[in-house]
């Protein structure tokens, strides 16, 4: 087992050498031009047609009945280490909705579009007055009402009206999975629907919105008077709250990720340390107080690489306790979150960063700002406390 | 064939469960849950309930923990031990770290393994002296502390046990040397100046004047009682907050659960969190123990990551644990302010826990020094 492991992460490595397209910055995915887009679309074709994308999916739908779910870890491990362009997680986690909910024809003509690079997927989940209570969401899918409509027929399509926002990646994706209010007159889960739906259609307009790092990665996507056809259901018609909290079976191996991103973090902030000049000209490596520091930030890392790795180790026998994720999230998350502030921290007690560190200073800026997305998006900090209190130490719900 | 931990798992009368498997969610064999079980057995452990007294006569009742093998987890087979399992030993001083147990017994468990090593070096000519200390410590009727000589080479502060011990052993670390106290008069202790853990005893010591002998220091000896130390903290800490967590989910304000404020459950969660991270750190440095090192070469290299390993576990801990125990008693209101209560005697032991062994600064130096930091100039 082992040694097929170590096998498959040389493969790969080669495969990475060869075809990997390089990263531009921790959560900057949107491509600067055609010429990006094109090789970042190439990119992900190729990793699903040599199997290490969606090898996980069932074999009819170009799934290997090889796959470990161990494969999965090892391969973002080595994007991550590789630098290059990682998986969109809207496009994991569609594909996943799709194969356990989609119809056949959904699946036919969804899934080998994702699988060619072809098809981008965006969220459009959250709104302007919506985010973590997810479930109280206004954007309308009206239904069209038996017998009404052009004189199709048929009757059963929808118009969709509202607004959507946060959405990553909306401003070149092909697709959407969007949840929308079919049914208002019922209690608030119960009248939801999710739909995928091609992001050309008419009535839909997205508009990138500039964020704090300076990228532009999310969009405001306003939906007025789409009209939505029975097809592009997914699952039951206000059957939508189940589509979104199933758990879906993604690549959850590829949470143990995190461990490598936070070593690799600590590395930086080591490089940090030794490059910046203190007013005395000594550098901050040399003192002891920021060793103690270092060391501290160190003790934290390795507590949440076990936690990870004891995640993934249930992950991998399929024996997960519901709080297992929150617990993961939250230990990552927060404590990514307090090496951006070390580093700061090392930053403004330094007068200049020696050239050989001008890079990695670089780096922290955008991380110190990113590490926000990773606190707030997927579920925010507090929402992930409210989960563990529950799920884990059985206190009421607050 | 039995293995000496075999023992153990026939020994084991409970079934493991409780909250505290979910709170750790760590993978343990079946022997070291079953030592769990029968040490909660054995000290009369109801998890829920803290103790609100220390046991004063634990010498009393030392032989039968004795017998189920506490002195022995990491003394070679050959002297009656069970090898090196430090997982056992963590997970024992994890249980008696949350029964608020009297005994010194990281210390001990260092001691026994110091002398244990030094006999087989010795072989059949070994000194009677310690081989027959060796026997009693296996045998529970004697203790045997563990300590620091200072840099005067003549006193050793704070040596968890050495009021009431039989034995002591000093760690020379200028000489990688050990000095073995075993006779009567060899040492004098001054107790009065540490009594804030009161559910232990703890002496500055003395050596008389040309008393101990010397023995070679095994390599994992003072790593070992660090470690015990930090598992004797996370294993109260859990405790602690697994009954604050069951308190805050009963008591109410406000026509709620106090815990059902998100003030409160927010750093509960928080803290289950920490804690778990802590423990993990802590399992894992006893695994790093393990491996049993075929080569010279190897040996330098498995040393150098038990030392990494045990300074994180003990930085994280004693960095940690007392942060975390103050926020209890937090949490607790005026009920958990009393000296009935109890939760105050696991602040206390904490504090002592990281003070046995001068952390976190020296932890956080060590790891300075692995992590090849301290040559940055
Ligand atoms: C980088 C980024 C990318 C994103 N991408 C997408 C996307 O592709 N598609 C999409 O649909 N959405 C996306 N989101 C939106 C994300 O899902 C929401 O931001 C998130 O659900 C929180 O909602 P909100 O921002 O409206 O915050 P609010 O719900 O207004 O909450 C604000 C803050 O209040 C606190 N809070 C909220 N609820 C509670 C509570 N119950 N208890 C205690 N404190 C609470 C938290 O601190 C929270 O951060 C993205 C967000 C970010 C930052």
């Amino acid at each position: 087992m082992r040694t097929d492991l170590e096998e498959y992460r040389a493969r790969v490595r080669a495969f990475i050498a060869e075809h990997g397209v390089p990263m531009r910055g921790e959560g900057v995915r949107v491509p600067a031009d055609a010429d990006e887009e094109r090789a970042i679309r190439r990119w992900l074709r190729a990793l699903y047609e040599a199997g290490f994308l969606g090898a996980g999916w069932p074999v009819q739908w170009g799934g290997r009945a090889d796959h470990l779910p161990q494969h999965d870890l090892v391969l973002m491990e080595e994007l991550i280490r590789g630098d290059v362009y990682r998986p969109l997680d809207q496009v994991m986690l569609a594909s996943h909705a799709i194969i356990e909910f989609g119809s056949d024809e959904q699946k036919a003509q969804l899934l080998p579009r994702i699988r060619g690079g072809e098809h981008v997927w965006c969220q459009l989940f959250s709104e302007p007055d919506v985010g973590s209570d997810l479930a109280s969401l206004r954007t309308r899918a009206e239904p069209d009402g038996a017998g009404a409509g052009d004189g199709d027929g048929d009757g059963d399509g929808f118009t969709v009206t509202g607004q959507k926002i946060w959405s990553t990646d909306a401003q070149w994706a092909d697709m959407g999975m969007l949840l929308a209010r079919t049914d208002p007159s019922v209690n608030r889960h119960a009248g939801i629907t999710a739909f995928v739906i091609p992001m050309d259609l008419p009535g839909i307009e997205i508009r990138p919105i500039r964020e704090m790092t300076g990228y532009a990665e999310f969009c405001e996507v306003f939906l007025d008077g789409v009209r939505l056809g029975p097809e592009h259901v997914l699952g039951e018609v206000n059957g939508g709250w189940k589509v979104v909290t199933s758990g879906l079976a993604s690549e959850r191996a590829f949470v143990g990720a995190n461990s490598l991103q936070l070593e690799r973090m600590f590395d930086d902030l080591v490089a940090l340390a030794r490059a910046a000049r203190l007013p005395d000209g000594t550098a901050a490596l040399e003192h002891e107080d920021t060793q103690a520091t270092l060391a501290e930030a160190l003790a934290r890392v390795e507590e949440v690489k076990l936690i990870v790795r004891d995640t993934v180790e249930r992950i991998l026998i399929d024996d997960e306790h519901p709080s297992d994720g929150p617990v993961a999230k939250l230990a990552y998350t927060e404590t990514n979150v307090a090496l951006t502030e070390i580093a700061m921290g090392i930053i403004t007690s330094s007068v200049a960063i020696d050239e050989a560190g001008a890079a990695v200073a670089d780096r922290w800026y955008h991380n110190f700002l990113w590490g926000r997305a990773l606190t707030i998006s997927g579920g925010a900090s507090e929402i992930m406390r409210g989960l563990i209190g529950r799920q884990l130490l059985g206190l009421p719900r607050a | 064939m039995l293995t000496p931990m075999s023992r153990l798992v026939r020994l084991g009368s409970r079934q493991g469960t409780g909250v505290d498997a979910v709170l750790t969610t760590t993978f343990a064999s079946d022997d070291i849950v079953a030592l769990r079980d029968a040490l909660r057995g054995a000290l009369g452990t109801v998890w829920q309930e803290l103790p609100s007294t220390v046991e004063t006569t634990w010498r009393e009742r030392w032989e039968p923990l004795a017998e189920l093998g506490l002195p022995g987890f990491c003394v070679p087979e050959a002297r009656g031990g069970f090898g090196l399992r430090v997982d056992a030993a963590v997970t024992a001083a994890m249980e008696l770290g949350a029964a608020l147990h009297p005994s010194p017994f990281a210390g001990l468990t260092a001691s026994a393994h110091a002398l244990a090593e030094a006999a087989e070096a010795a072989g059949s000519s070994g000194d009677p002296v310690v081989g027959g200390l060796l026997d009693d410590i296996a045998a529970g009727a004697r203790i045997c502390a563990f300590g620091r000589l200072g840099p005067d080479g003549r006193t050793a502060r704070l040596v968890d046990g050495g009021p009431d011990a039989d034995a002591l052993l000093l760690l020379d670390r200028t000489r990688d040397e050990l000095l073995l106290l075993a006779g009567p008069g060899d040492w004098s202790g001054e107790p009065s100046r540490h009594g804030f853990d009161i559910t232990r005893t703890c002496a500055d010591v003395t050596v008389t004047a040309g008393r101990g002998q010397r023995i070679a220091a095994p390599v994992h000896a003072d790593a070992l009682y660090e470690l015990l130390l930090a598992a004797d903290a996370i294993g109260g800490t859990q405790r602690a907050l697994d009954h604050t967590v069951a308190y805050t989910g009963q008591r109410q304000a406000f026509g709620r659960p106090i815990g059902g404020f998100q003030a409160v459950q927010h750093r509960l969660a928080d803290h289950a969190v920490r804690v778990r991270g802590m423990a993990l750190l802590v399992h894992e440095a006893a695994r790093q123990f393990d491996a049993e090192p075929r080569s010279q070469e190897q040996a330098l290299a498995q040393a150098q990551r038990v030392r990494r390993a045990v300074a994180l576990a003990s930085l994280s801990v004693s960095s940690g644990a007392g942060h975390i125990l103050h926020d209890l008693l937090q949490l607790t209101g005026a009920i958990g302010f009393t000296w009935e209560y109890g939760l105050h005697l696991y602040q206390r032991r904490v504090h002592q826990d990281a003070r046995l062994a001068a952390n976190p600064r020296a932890a956080a130096r060590s790891l300075a020094d692995t992590e090849g930091w301290t040559d940055a100039h």
